[in-house]
């Protein structure tokens, strides 16, 4: 069953986000407190993290970027305020996406079940990008025999722009094929998570050869080299 | 000023001088001249070398005496002695003959004396250079029947000197009068002028909002203490303004912290009436029917919450505009189409067949067109709501017009403010929250745009919003105008939409 650790001091909410989930046919850990929540990580080993932002002890920008300094765990971070820098942060941090409040327990249980569905090989189960090879079925990355960890949404993006290489991507598009948008909400996300990816995967960040900015536009893959 | 008044006194003065010269010399050349017949009278019967000497007489001009002055003399025959004899013909000093002109010898010969004249004496070494003076003849009766007249030339060597003598000084006066009254007119540019200049400037500074602005406080005079009020008059300006700026800024935290801690609750109510909502089937009618009612006004309070927020944005001078290039036309229909706005009765859309794109932020001109059409929408009274996209060179309008109750003069004041209903008794078919024209209004002027209101009380009211194609671009043209072409004598129940 997929466990789902929820870190968030409003017990009230904690509890309600509990009911839904559980409804939703998961299994949750709740965790009140931010000083908890790392230790609670490394025993529990959730599927995924609901992370508050605004937690006593350590908050939750925090605890993101502890979580994700040791697993590639799907992070979602819950937060109160969109338009300030900490959504921003937060996807620095680490964290996948983030739902604003109020949101829709509807809403909430469609966007962890798009953090959490595994990609099928769709036919082809290996992709080339650049030097890369992605290995569909294992979840995998190499290059040169030498394999590079990718958080589950970073391969996820990858291997949308890697399967049509060439294909200009607008953020709006990535943000419905990999976030699962149904309209566009935030291209933050998009920029942040394509660093964050440029940064693993290529041999200069400042000079992508890998994923490349089309100005104006968006994004598009690098073609495949032998 | 100056320059004539020294002009006139220097021509007085001048002419006083001369007048004096001019009288001495009439009556020292009447004395001399008779004085010189007299000798010459005495001479008759006697010999011709006493005649010599007399004549000789005549030019030794250097014996100057307490009662003659220095002169130059000149005998000359009359054109009827001349024709036998121009032996007498002299003149003292080498002064030339020709320096008496024709005329005052013709008013000697005639008249026997003759006024004064200026003249200019010329002498015959060319090394002396002319001299001007006064010359006075009268005839004079040589024994032996020849006729002669003589002429007394007094230099005005003394008076020139003297005059430009009193030129110099008056010129000098001048001058120093001139650059006394600059010296007073730049120290009271100085003392007066400038300080008031200052002082417009510094409230020049202060109006612009440069608040810590001040006078330099000098001297103890009235401009002394001028600054001294001023600068007290600025400082409690600057400590008003920054008081109740920070009142604001208190309250516009106030508001933005409440919108926030409001979320989380408002979160798991949100869950727990949708729960609720999701298992209304297992309630009984009563409780069912709640669950409904919660679930919609969760709704209503959610939306109040993000709009207060989004005002709170405004305030705090925090709206960030997030530009994107796109077509208005589709925008504008999938907000009719998200607000079933084609099942309000007789609902048009006009638009040419054209696409209208323009550099704006695309969730503010959707909320902005949500706000005008739901409002339309909520208050046609099913005649019709009438949808328009028109564009220029520069700028791109969209209007919203409905044909219900309208609104009248007194209620266009306030029909941007913020909660202000038109008619508080009237039911709310869509729920608005009360903020959507004042949010559309900032949206609008964040963009640099305009919103204009028209309406008539029965005929229905048009809301038109223009906008410039990419911000900064000045809005030269209105391509709707906020007059309905159906209502084209009414006037403009003008909401002064930039004041508020």
């Amino acid at each position: 069953m997929t466990l789902i650790m929820v870190v968030d001091d409003d017990q009230d909410l904690a509890e309600m986000l509990g009911i839904v989930l559980n409804g939703a046919g998961y299994e949750v850990d709740l965790i009140n407190h931010g000083d908890q929540a790392l230790e609670g990580f490394r025993t529990n080993k959730p599927d995924l993290v609901l992370l508050d932002v605004m937690l006593p002890g350590i908050d939750g920008i925090e605890i993101c970027r502890q979580i994700r300094a040791e697993s590639m765990v799907p992070i979602v971070m819950l937060t109160a305020k969109s338009d300030s820098h900490e959504v921003v942060q937060g996807l620095e941090a680490g964290a996948d996406d983030y739902m604003v409040k109020p949101f829709k327990s509807s809403e909430l249980v469609a966007r962890l079940k798009v953090r959490l569905r595994r990609t099928p090989g769709d036919g082809a189960n290996s992709l080339r990008i650049g030097d890369i090879s992605i290995d569909q079925v294992a979840h995998s990355l190499n290059r040169n025999g030498e394999s590079i960890p990718l958080t589950r949404l970073e391969f996820d993006l990858l291997v949308a722009l890697a399967k049509e290489p060439g294909r200009v991507f607008t953020r709006d598009a990535l943000l419905s094929e990999v976030w699962g948008y149904q309209h566009a909400t935030d291209t933050r996300l998009v920029n942040v998570h394509i660093q964050r990816l440029r940064s693993k995967i290529e041999r200069d960040p400042d000079n992508p050869e890998l994923i490349q900015t089309v100005r104006g536009v968006g994004y598009k893959a690098g073609p495949a080299k032998q | 000023m100056i320059a004539t008044v020294g002009t006139v006194l220097y021509s007085k003065i001048a002419a006083g001088v001369y007048h004096e010269k001019n009288s001495a010399a009439i009556a020292e050349a009447q004395s001399l001249a008779d004085y010189t017949q007299a000798q010459l009278d005495a001479t008759r019967y006697r010999s011709d070398i006493l005649l010599q000497t007399v004549i000789n007489n005549i030019f030794r001009v250097s014996d100057v005496s307490p009662t003659t002055s220095v002169r130059e003399t000149i005998m000359l025959a009359t054109p009827a002695t001349a024709k036998i004899s121009t032996r007498y013909q002299g003149s003292s000093n080498d002064v030339l003959l020709s320096t008496i002109p024709k005329s005052l010898r013709a008013e000697v010969r005639k008249n026997f004396y003759s006024n004064s004249m200026r003249v200019q004496i010329r002498y015959a070494k060319s090394s002396r250079a002319p001299i001007d003076a006064i010359a006075v003849g009268r005839v004079l009766g040589i024994p032996s029947n020849s006729i002669y007249e003589i002429y007394y030339l007094f230099p005005l060597t003394q008076q020139n000197q003297l005059i430009s003598l009193i030129r110099g000084w008056m010129l000098g006066t001048g001058a120093a009068l001139l650059l006394l009254i600059a010296l007073i007119t730049w120290y009271v540019i100085r003392r007066v002028v400038l300080p008031v200049r200052e002082v417009a400037q510094i409230a020049e500074q202060l109006t612009e909002g440069d608040l810590s602005r001040r006078l330099l406080i000098r001297g103890e005079d009235e401009m002394g203490r001028l600054a001294i009020s001023f600068n007290e008059m600025a400082l409690s300006m600057q400590q008003q303004i920054s008081r109740l700026e920070n009142l604001s800024r208190l309250q516009q935290r106030f508001v933005s912290d409440v919108s926030h801690e409001l979320r989380t609750p408002l979160t798991t109510i949100r869950m727990a009436s949708q729960l609720l909502y999701e298992s209304r089937s297992r309630l009984d009618p009563a409780a069912s029917r709640s669950a409904e009612l919660l679930v919609s006004q969760i709704e209503r309070f959610e939306s109040l919450l993000s709009d207060l927020l989004e005002v709170s944005r405004f305030d705090a001078r925090a709206a960030i505009l997030e530009t994107k290039d796109i077509d208005l036309k589709p925008l504008v229909l999938n907000v009719a189409d998200q607000l079933q706005a084609n099942q309000v009765p007789n609902f048009s859309f006009f638009a040419p067949d054209t696409e209208y794109r323009a550099l704006v932020d695309d969730r503010r001109i959707e909320r902005i067109i949500r706000n005008l059409l739901s409002n339309a929408m909520d208050h046609s009274e099913g005649n019709g709501v009438a949808v328009s996209i028109s564009q220029t060179e520069h700028v791109v309008a969209i209007g919203v017009r409905d044909y219900g109750i309208g609104f009248s003069e007194r209620e266009s004041e306030r029909l941007f403010d913020r909660f202000w209903r038109a008619d508080p008794s009237r039911s709310r078919v869509r729920g608005g929250t009360g903020l959507g024209l004042a949010i559309a209004l900032d949206d609008a002027k964040l963009h640099q745009g305009t919103l204009k209101a028209w309406g008539s009380p029965g005929n229905g009211a048009h809301f038109v919003v223009t906008l410039p194609k990419s911000p900064g671009i000045p809005i030269d043209s209105e391509p709707i105008d906020v007059i309905p072409n159906d209502q084209p004598h009414t006037i403009l129940a003008d909401v002064d939409i930039d004041d508020i």
